[in-house]
């Protein structure tokens, strides 16, 4: 096994040995699920309010919960950096690549995972509330959120370089409340139009759900720009973490 | 050649000078330990020798190879414990060895074999499939030193080993220690007299990034009139500070 694949099962192994990475990366997004869909049946039909209908929220949940992969990411180099475990693979044969190839492929066989049980409980779901859902289309979004799930892997990577392990978690906390409101998982903010629209579309998170939620409704034309958006994102993101992380790996071994 | 060798080493962080000019060579096999206080550059030498920190000039070598022009080279050679114990918490004893053997590009049936080998040199088997951070700062020691030799590296650089730990902890620790003597060199840092007289087989005694004094410890004694390392060492530093060594 090459060096960046030890690392990484390293990694998942630290990550998934800690009971709050199950809580947080898979919990909370089902129980959000759940929640928000007894929500949805509260809501009268006259309200012709749909966000929280299972179509909408099935990709909304999915993004909401690689939110979190940024945080276990960040946590995880943050922790190691405070650590002197980094200091002992520094001094090993261990290139800068197998370090940020061992962080970056955990988090999305994580993030993969957490898709596939986001979409096998959103068609439980769909099934319970008689919602039409196409499952193909259902697995295609979830295929087509790894891209999301790289760019929060990238947002965990950079945070988890260039903070500590105290200011990182709050950074990432900062990027959830801002992601779930301006990403439109449990605003309507096409409804809402203006300013906060304009918003929404400077910033990733909105164009990362549009994308999952075309490919669940079989909009594949409309689907080709907001992906095109988040790809964008993702590798600009990506970019700036392995510099982050260079950079630190560089100043800590002067 | 000598397993390690510092030639007219040097770091300055900005305008403070961490480690001044020092030169020093290690035998094959030789426990050799550089003393000094805290902010003495015991630890800034060692981040140089290990390829952590590029001199600002002169260089440091391993068995031969320039840390500065060959790091690849070095660090295929040296395996290093340092101050803070260096393990990966949710992975157990036997997983960090493994781990730390496969980084190393050792195959299968080596990394079991070499896990094997520490687990029975340490005595770790009652640990070897316990998570690390369950336990105690002692066993954590002995599971980052058998980490760092795990690898077969030639020269073993220990960075305050005892830091922190409690007497009964410190004294199993010497007796690892003490094992490994003659089988392998050792690069000691410590600021405690004791572990210093206890386990060197020779002494340099840092002060202000520099190298005050370097011997045995009856040499160190001679040199300074003083009966027992610490009487010496204050001697030494003290003759240092006025610049009458």
């Amino acid at each position: 096994m090459n060096r960046s694949a030890l690392f990484a099962s390293r990694n998942a192994k630290e990550i998934l040995r800690d009971p709050l990475s199950y809580i947080f990366c898979l919990g909370f997004p089902v129980i959000m699920l759940v929640v928000m869909s007894v929500v949805n049946e509260s809501i009268p039909p006259q309200a012709g309010m749909v966000i929280f209908r299972i179509d909408n929220l099935a990709p909304a949940i999915a993004f909401f919960g690689l939110m979190f992969t940024m945080l276990m990411a960040a946590l995880q180099i943050s922790k190691d950096r405070g650590s002197s475990f980094l200091i002992r693979l520094y001094a090993s044969p261990m290139k800068a690549w197998d370090f940020i190839g061992g962080y970056f492929l955990p988090m999305m066989f994580i993030a993969l995972a957490q898709l596939l049980v986001c979409a096998v409980c959103s068609a439980v779901i769909a099934s319970i509330t008689d919602v039409e859902l196409n499952i193909g289309n259902l697995l295609l979004s979830a295929l087509v959120m790894l891209i999301p799930a790289a760019l929060m892997t990238g947002f965990g990577m950079l945070f988890g370089s260039l903070f500590s392990e105290k200011a990182a978690p709050g950074l990432c906390s900062i990027i959830i409340s801002v992601g779930s409101m301006l990403g439109g998982i449990f605003m309507d903010v096409d409804a809402l139009g203006g300013v906060i629209l304009k918003i929404c579309k400077v910033l990733p998170f909105y164009y990362c759900v549009t994308a999952g939620r075309c490919a669940l409704s079989g909009e594949f034309g409309e689907m080709v720009s907001p992906l095109l958006v988040s790809a964008g994102y993702t590798i600009a993101v990506t970019v700036l973490a392995v510099l982050a992380f260079r950079r630190r790996m560089k100043a800590d071994m002067n | 050649m000598y397993a390690a060798q510092t030639i007219d080493l040097v770091k300055k962080y900005g305008d403070k000078t961490a480690v001044d000019g020092i030169n020093f060579y290690v035998e094959e096999g030789e426990l050799f330990a550089l003393l000094g206080v805290n902010g003495a550059g015991k630890t800034t030498t060692v981040r140089m020798l290990c390829c952590l920190s590029t001199p600002t000039s002169g260089d440091a070598l391993i068995c031969g190879k320039s840390a500065v022009k060959e790091p690849d080279a070095v660090k295929a050679l040296i395996g290093i414990s340092t101050q803070d114990t260096a393990v990966a918490p949710n992975l157990t004893v036997r997983e960090n060895l493994e781990f730390t053997a496969g980084i190393y590009g050792f195959s299968k049936e080596k990394i079991k074999a070499k896990t094997e080998e520490m687990e029975k040199a340490f005595d770790l088997t009652e640990v070897m499939d316990k998570r690390t951070k369950t336990l105690s700062g002692g066993w954590q020691r002995k599971v980052s030193i058998a980490m760092a030799l795990i690898s077969e590296p030639k020269v073993l650089f220990l960075d305050e080993p005892t830091l922190g730990l409690d007497v009964l902890a410190r004294r199993e620790l010497w007796k690892v220690i003490t094992a490994l003597k003659g089988k392998i060199t050792i690069i000691l840092t410590t600021h405690y007299m004791e572990e210093a007289e206890a386990l060197s087989d020779r002494i340099a005694v840092m002060t202000g990034g520099k190298i005050a004094a370097m011997g045995t410890l009856a040499e160190l004694e001679a040199l300074s009139g003083e009966k027992g390392l610490e009487n010496a060492f204050i001697k030494i530093a003290e003759d240092a500070k006025k610049g009458v060594l």
